[in-house]
């Protein structure tokens, strides 16, 4: 009976080797092909490798030239084994070359299977100028009657436009007839790729919608994508019809009625993500979700209640219609669904229904993975700060399933949730530090413990009685490992320098720790009894040692790196105030206009850590400036011409102190001409604060080689003076003999009129991010606090109105909230910088938007002048 | 494989046909794949493209089914010619009679070939194509320039012929199939 079982699991794959099949390999270079045994090999060869086998460069060349003598065997099995082996093994571009001439005689087989194989394979492994030599039959195979070879064909085309776009571009007309084709899979890949290759035309995406929309497709497939184009076509046309219809609402709607599920559910969730949908737009799709709620297959449950789940974060009240049938998931054998079902209850569910929810979800907690049980406490977290009265027993459950066993990313998620519980609701404070304390007592986690004791530190004093903390913290110097040691001791001086009734039984905690093994606890031990004082006598701790202790890092962490390896070891200490505090952006990848030139020096970013310094090490490098000081910020290229014109220029304001230097890159596009002392006459009528104070001409500026020609102007010191400067840019042209080129004796004087330029406030604030927004914003005075309020009128969404604010400030956002979610309301951002004179700026804006998209917006300022508190405002008013 | 199978093989050799295989090589443009075309099909046609990689053909001569690789002659692929010689019949080795300047760069190729120990003692057909030109060698110069003289550890022989006019395609033809019984 037993050798019964294990002979019905036998695998044809137990037990084989490498080395013994490609010892077997050897079968391919047979006289006479068994064309069987062969594709047996091969079989093998493709199971060792989709094992995650690894064949070296050697073997892999022997097996790929054995296989690819097997075209002579006309076993259409075995030829299709041959391309999938080619595929798999995908050997260098040198070695792959040698089946062309055999995948293109395939691809104009008879064979329907050898075609569509060929194609993918050839496609796979082409180059752009054989590309051209086959595109004629690539052409010819979208519109092949054979569904196989029409799909092979358009898949390879997707494939293919990442790499040769143009080539691809030119099948438009095949495609758009193979999205005609009766066959379900040939649609679909055909609309795939037919919105692809317009995927960078709006008004292309928009009219493909239109037309297939009117019911064309069959695919269900297809149809699903046509679901997903229609509401990209939809969110990126805007609202633009006041009438308040939506353009295509009633497509999505009538998809709703589909015979197929897919369908159905995907117009659904398409219309739950509209931006900003109502109430009436959203009902109908509610209700196809409530049906999939109670439909026998766990998929579409899954699905349905996966979507309801998100809706509830933005329209609770629309989804409480299917709560009923959310509560009989709550028992559901499937845990994913279940787990869904109980937080959209919580989000949805009342103050009443809190208790009743958490002892189900008590009862369960335990059958769930860890990436389910942090759903749930997620979902806790936010129920607990929409109802602040019901933390206790909320509280209650985290610190419940705090002590259970879990991994770190659970554990983690709990404890971020106390924090912010403890942060957000004052009553909870004192009860959620306990239970932190009592968590380190046995916590395996050496990041969370540090954390806690972190925030320990900065919360446990300010608690009404701050000694009970201190045994807690002491313990960890007994028991820990040496980095939870260190924090401990950090923590401990921290409760010594904010309550100073404490401060003599610190001194004795930490001396004790003077006698640890590890070097860092001492260190810091001594560090810590030096600066708090040293004798132990109760007395007010300086604001110097509270800055140090309590102060926030505000330098970026990759500049201090860089920095402090650029630093060589010598008399002069290393400064941290010479540390650019400036957040290097990275600069989103742009899409680049096809023809268009380099323009100059600043025009191609050469890798963002580079600019800045290279400004630097220009400008200090010309004696004129020498005396303007330290550099404070440099604006990216703002370009003075447009594309294709005769000379290319762009500007790059670079802000001083008491100065301003506008850098001007020019190039000269015309091989005939050489210019020669090519300047820029700054026109500054509309900016009366500045006054020119030098212009550095450029000697000569010949064909294609950018140079430069500087402008400077003085200012008012420390203030964000704006303008408005108009440039010509004057010089003397020389014909250059192209054959020679040598450049003629005389020149003429000639002008060439640039766009405008704007010096704005933005220019005068760094980007410096804070890491802890909060912290920051409490260490700021409270005093220099300006708020005020401002209507920004109609908008096209909130998310642009944050937009537009953000760029008029030029700050640097933090903590992530430049992203608006779709469909919210309101929204907070914040913005932290450093205006010029190296006074820092932090700035709270909360917006909200009405129906009729009228944004308003508060701004609350703080930073270290109250003078630049105002300026701020009268920017935003100003702009 | 089985004693059986053997048998059998060995039985199919003396009843039917007679096997064999035959690598086609030689410099871009020298008529290899024409020269396919013309013992396969007796067709000629004087736009070819290059041959990318190697083309697989069986063509059968009376009661001889004869293997053909093909290959292309672009620098990138002599480098796997020898992938392709190994265990052949015969190699068959085409030269554009009507082109001096590339004489040289074929005759290194073919000696660089021939050293590989994998080739040893495969028999050596040299043939020089394209002689309805105005200008092609004659037998005697092309076996001098191409040093076959020099070529003793296995049987060389050379033909001149035009794919272009069928000229001496029968001789090459009845070389291949007496080589194909020699073999076996």
């Amino acid at each position: 009976m037993l050798g019964h079982n294990s002979q019905s699991e036998y695998s044809p794959f137990l037990g084989i080797e490498k080395g013994a099949v490609l010892q077997e390999a050897r079968v391919f270079n047979d006289p006479q092909l068994d064309a069987r045994r062969c594709s047996q090999v091969i079989t093998k060869l493709l199971y060792l490798l989709n094992q995650g086998e690894t064949f070296t460069k050697i073997e892999a060349t022997e097996v790929f030239f054995a296989v690819t003598k097997l075209f002579q065997s006309r076993d259409i099995g075995l030829r299709r084994m041959v391309y999938l082996m080619i595929k798999e093994l995908s050997p260098s571009a040198d070695e792959v070359i040698i089946v062309t001439s055999s995948l293109m005689k395939d691809m104009n087989s008879r064979t329907d299977m050898y075609r569509a194989n060929a194609i993918r394979v050839l496609c796979r492994i082409t180059d752009g100028t054989l590309l051209t030599q086959i595109e004629r039959y690539l052409k010819q195979a979208i519109v092949d009657k054979n569904p196989v070879v029409a799909s092979a064909a358009l898949v390879s085309g997707i494939h293919i436009l990442q790499t040769n776009p143009e080539i691809v571009k030119r099948w438009s007309n095949e495609v758009q007839e193979a999205v005609q084709s009766r066959a379900a899979l040939v649609q679909f890949h055909a609309l795939a790729l037919l919105h692809q290759i317009r995927q960078n035309d709006r008004l292309a995406v928009s009219k493909l919608v239109t037309s297939l929309t009117r019911g064309t497709v069959r695919s269900p497939l297809a149809q699903c994508l046509l679901i997903r184009y229609t509401s990209q076509v939809i969110r990126e046309s805007g609202n633009n019809t006041q009438t308040g219809d939506r353009p295509f609402y009633d497509y999505l709607e009538s998809c709703l009625r589909h015979k197929s599920e897919m369908v159905i559910f995907e117009a659904a969730r398409a219309i739950t993500e509209l931006n900003s949908v109502t109430t009436r737009e959203l009902t109908p799709a509610i209700t196809v979700l409530q049906l999939f709620l109670s439909s026998s297959k766990p998929v579409l449950r899954f699905a349905a209640v996966r979507t309801l789940n998100k809706v509830a974060m933005t329209h609770p009240m629309a989804v409480t219609n299917c709560n009923i049938d959310m509560e009989s998931l709550i028992s559901d054998q499937n845990r994913s669904i279940a787990t869904l079902a109980i937080t959209t209850l919580l989000k949805t569910g009342n103050e009443s229904s809190v208790d009743r929810l958490m002892k189900q979800i008590t009862n369960f907690m335990s059958d769930i993975a860890d990436e389910f049980k942090i759903v749930v406490v997620d979902a806790i977290r936010s129920l607990c700060l929409k109802f602040p009265l019901k933390y206790r027993s909320l509280m209650n459950f985290l610190s419940n399933i705090l002590r259970e066993e879990g991994g770190f990313d659970y554990k983690k998620a709990i404890v971020d949730s106390i924090v912010i519980l403890i942060r957000d609701i004052p009553d909870a404070k004192e009860s959620g530090l306990l239970h932190l304390c009592e968590f380190i007592e046995d916590c395996e986690f050496t990041y969370l413990s540090t954390q806690i004791l972190h925030f320990l530190g900065v919360e446990g004093p300010k608690t009404s009685d701050p000694s009970k903390y201190i045994r807690y913290i002491y313990n960890r110097v007994h028991l820990e490992n040496a980095t939870v040691r260190a924090s401990a001791v950090s923590t401990l001086a921290k409760f010594g320098a904010a309550v100073d009734s404490l401060k003599p039984r610190i001194f004795v905690l930490l001396r004790r720790c003077l006698f640890d093994s590890d070097d860092e606890v001492r260190d810091r031990a001594t560090l810590y009894l030096n600066t708090l004082g040293g004798d132990g006598a109760v007395v007010e701790t300086d604001k110097d040692v509270k800055d140090f202790l309590f102060g926030y890092f505000d330098i970026p962490l990759v500049n201090l790196e860089t920095s402090l390896k650029n630093y060589e070891p010598s008399e002069e200490p290393f400064d941290i105030n010479s540390v650019p505090k400036e957040v290097k952006s990275q600069p989103l990848a742009e899409k680049k206009a096809p023809g268009k030139k380099p323009t100059g020096l600043g025009a191609p970013p050469s890798g963002p850590p580079s600019t800045e310094d290279a400004y630097e090490r220009l400008l200090s490098s010309i004696p004129e400036f020498a005396n303007f000081g330290k550099l404070f910020k440099s604006s990216p290229p703002v370009e003075l011409t447009e594309a294709e014109t005769e000379y290319a220029v762009n500007v790059v304001k670079h802000i001083f102190d008491r100065h301003v230097v506008f850098q001007y890159n020019c190039t000269n596009t015309i091989p005939e001409q050489l210019l020669e002392n090519v300047t820029v006459i700054v026109d500054a009528s509309e900016a009366e604060e500045f006054s020119e104070v030098l212009s550095k001409p450029l000697r000569s500026l010949p064909y294609d080689s950018p140079g430069q020609t500087f402008v400077a102007f003085e200012k008012p010191e420390g203030l964000p003076t704006v303008g408005k400067f108009s440039n010509v840019l004057k010089f003397i042209v020389k014909e250059v003999d192209p054959s020679t080129g040598e450049a003629e004796d005389d020149g003429v004087e000639d002008e060439y009129q640039l766009e405008d330029l704007d010096v704005v406030s933005a220019d005068y604030i760094l980007k410096v991010g804070v890491s802890n927004f909060r912290n920051a914003w409490e260490n700021m005075d409270p005093e220099s606090e300006r708020v005020d309020e401002y209507g920004l009128g109609p908008r096209e969404s909130l998310a642009e109105a944050v937009n537009t604010v953000i760029n008029l400030l030029g700050m640097q956002p933090c903590e992530g909230t430049e992203v608006v979610p779709p469909n919210s309301r309101s929204h907070q951002c914040l913005l932290s910088g450093v205006f010029i004179g190296n006074v820092k700026v932090l700035v709270r804006l909360s917006f909200g938007v009405d129906g009729a998209k009228d944004v308003a917006m508060k701004l609350a300022v703080r930073s270290e002048d109250e003078s630049v508190s105002d300026t701020i405002h009268e920017i935003v008013a100003s702009g | 494989m089985g004693l059986w199978e053997a048998f059998l093989n060995w039985l199919r050799s003396l009843f039917f046909k007679q096997e064999m295989e035959l690598s086609l090589i030689g410099l871009q443009n020298a008529g290899k794949t024409s020269l396919v075309n013309v013992v396969a099909t007796g067709g000629y046609s004087e736009d070819m493209i290059p041959t990318v990689g190697f083309n697989m053909r069986k063509v059968t001569k009376g009661n001889v089914t004869i293997k053909l690789w093909d290959l292309g002659g672009q620098p990138r692929f002599r480098s796997m010619w020898e992938r392709y010689c190994r265990a052949v019949s015969a190699i068959v080795y085409v030269v554009d009679a009507a082109d001096p300047d590339n004489l040289s760069i074929s005759r290194s190729e073919l000696h660089d070939l021939l050293s590989k120990p994998s080739l040893s003692g495969i028999p050596l057909l040299v043939l020089g194509n394209k002689i309805d030109k105005s200008g092609a060698l004659t037998k005697q110069a092309l076996t001098d320039q191409m040093d076959l003289t020099s070529i003793t550890d296995r049987e060389v022989c050379c033909f001149m012929i035009s794919c272009k006019n069928s000229t001496n395609i029968d001789s090459v033809i009845d070389w291949l199939v007496k080589h194909s019984k020699s073999k076996s």
